[in-house]
């Protein structure tokens, strides 16, 4: 068939551009009209975070149109999990948000545990939230750094490094690596912790506070930034609960909803902690929200060292990497640093699952951008980018 | 009006307390560790997890402890290991380990019946080929031998 000279059942031919060309070009095929201007920010743009395109049409320094384009960090972990065991999925869990890669590995073990029907002995769910949380922490810390950058601020970002190290130290006596981590296994977890991990944590809980206070007086209360962040970018519980958006952003728009409290796993519901929400939906809002869920995390593990259980890291007879699922379907969810992290898990009880599904926050959470970045001046569109806290490898997959 | 006047003053004030603590941090010693004039601590590197090795043997430290029972080979996500039985016994002949293709992910040194295998600690390896990473463990286990003995 002649795709060019195509003339449908109704008589209409096909313009020559809509059968070539993506769905975003042909989105912007139009064209600019008068006076403004099409641009790519991106994939290689560093205020972009990663290989994410977004194609702006600009009025002067106004945005007519935002448009994220995906795809260039596409890894198929989703088709990976269909011909690997579940066992040899788990390295995956580490790569697919290599800022808060335990959030991913609760996610994937939670679903087999949950099919298989595993328990997890106590130890090991405390070392979970202890690893998790250190590791949320980390995560956050690293957008603070990068969100501040693409602000314009770049000493920041050497600071949170400095913690960020820490917690790698910590984090790699247990799992062994320092990004990609993969510590969980079915049925409890690879490492036990040993003194210099305990001693370690206690002594970096009162470090980050205070480090917290400096990061209030250098970046939170200075002028710059609040001129940058307040009022840009609002995203009320409507656009939020509209596009899915989960994590920081919709606890920002007032809404206290975390799965960690919600639905709970492991042993959340055994700990006291507030959910940080509010006070504002703009992106000084999320800002704070941020900070504050870093002080949450260190209650939690706090509460988690001081009454750490004695016993065994992993049932006995655990899973082996050739290990099969039973027939059946499960789905677990966990709260990332980003939002709710779930992977969904189907099986015929063969070698590999019939079908996983990753639910990534990071997708709907950039869903929320080309509407909410409609209007705004072009540098309060990357502030708002930064906002989100994007990781792109967790977006794409 | 007032307000904006106060609200000035407390950003510009704010501008100073930041200069102030970046200024501290000037004179604060150097986080970093200044390879190669410095290395990283021991106790900081035992954790880490470097290209596989194999476990020297006891008592003959050149002979592996590996039977060659092909669980690692089976369990590896990423098909890196080629174990070969030998013709005597059940002792490998080759034992090869692709690190090009290792996610360092411990599942053959978790599979292991024996204990044959473990993680190294070598951070500071560096190949210019991508053959130079093909590493063939047997070989080195003899060559590490053969240096301390
Ligand atoms: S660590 Fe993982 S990827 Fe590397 S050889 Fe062992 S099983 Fe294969
Ligand atoms: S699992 Fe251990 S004993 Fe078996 S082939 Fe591998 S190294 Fe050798």
């Amino acid at each position: 068939m002649d795709r060019l000279n195509f003339i449908n059942p109704f008589g209409v031919r096909y313009q020559p551009d809509m059968v070539s060309g993506d769905f975003y070009t042909k989105n912007f095929a139009k064209g600019a009209a008068e006076n403004t201007i099409i641009l790519n920010l991106g994939p290689q743009h560093p205020s972009t975070h990663g290989v994410l395109r977004v194609i702006v049409e600009l009025d002067g320094e106004y945005v007519i149109r935002a448009e994220p384009v995906l795809g260039y960090l596409h890894r198929m972990h989703d088709k990976m999990g269909e011909v690997k065991t579940p066992w040899q999925f788990l390295p995956n869990m580490g790569r697919v948000d290599y800022l808060h890669p335990i959030a991913w590995n609760w996610a994937h073990v939670g679903a087999v545990e949950m099919l298989a029907g595993i328990s997890v002995p106590e130890r090991a769910e405390y070392l979970r939230v202890i690893s998790c949380e250190l590791n949320r922490i980390s995560s956050h810390l690293v957008w603070w750094g990068a969100f501040v950058m693409d602000l314009g601020g770049v000493t920041p970002i050497l600071y949170a490094f400095e913690e960020r190290e820490k917690i790698n130290d910590i984090l790699q006596i247990v799992t062994g690596s320092r990004l990609t981590m993969s510590y969980f296994r079915f049925g409890g977890v690879c490492a036990d912790a040993d003194d210099r991990f305990l001693k370690l944590i206690e002594q970096f809980i009162p470090y980050l506070r205070k480090r917290l206070k400096m990061y209030k007086a250098l970046v939170t209360d200075n002028v710059i930034l609040r001129r940058r962040l307040e009022n840009v970018g609002p995203m009320g519980l409507d656009i939020c609960q509209r596009y899915g958006a989960t994590g920081p952003i919709l606890r920002a728009a007032g809404l206290a909803k975390d799965t960690r409290r919600d639905i709970p796993y492991g042993v959340y519901s055994k700990f006291a902690f507030p959910i940080p929400s509010g006070p504002t939906d703009d992106c000084y809002g999320r800002y704070l929200v941020r900070l504050r869920e870093i002080e949450t995390s260190l209650l939690i593990i706090e509460q988690a060292i001081s009454s750490l259980p004695d016993g065994p890291i992993v049932i006995p007879k655990a899973p082996k990497p050739t290990f099969k699922l039973p027939a059946g379907e499960s789905y677990f969810a966990v709260e990332g640093a980003r939002g709710q992290v779930a992977v969904h898990l189907v099986s015929d009880g063969g070698k590999t699952p019939y079908r996983v599904k990753l639910r990534a926050p990071g997708f709907s959470n950039l869903s929320l951008f080309a509407e909410a970045a409609r209007g705004t001046l072009l540098a309060d569109a990357i502030a708002i980018l930064g906002s989100l806290d994007l990781v792109i490898p967790e977006v794409d997959r | 009006m007032l307000k904006a006047i106060i609200d000035n003053i407390k950003g510009l004030y704010s501008l100073l307390v930041g200069l102030s603590i970046t200024g501290r941090f000037l004179l604060s010693p150097r986080q970093t560790v200044h390879y190669p004039r410095k290395v990283i601590e021991p106790e900081n590197m035992a954790s880490y997890r470097g290209p596989l090795e194999l476990v020297p043997g006891d008592p003959d430290p050149a002979q592996s402890r590996c039977i060659s029972c092909q669980m690692c080979v089976r369990a590896c996500p990423g098909h890196c290991l080629t174990v070969t039985k030998g013709a005597s016994g059940k002792s490998p002949e080759v034992w090869l380990y692709d690190f090009t293709l290792c996610c360092l992910c411990a599942a053959c040194v978790e599979s292991c019946p024996t204990g044959a295998i473990r993680f190294s600690h070598k951070v500071y390896l560096v190949a210019d080929s991508r053959e130079a990473l093909h590493l063939d463990l047997l070989g080195q286990l003899k060559s590490s031998a053969k240096q301390t003995s």
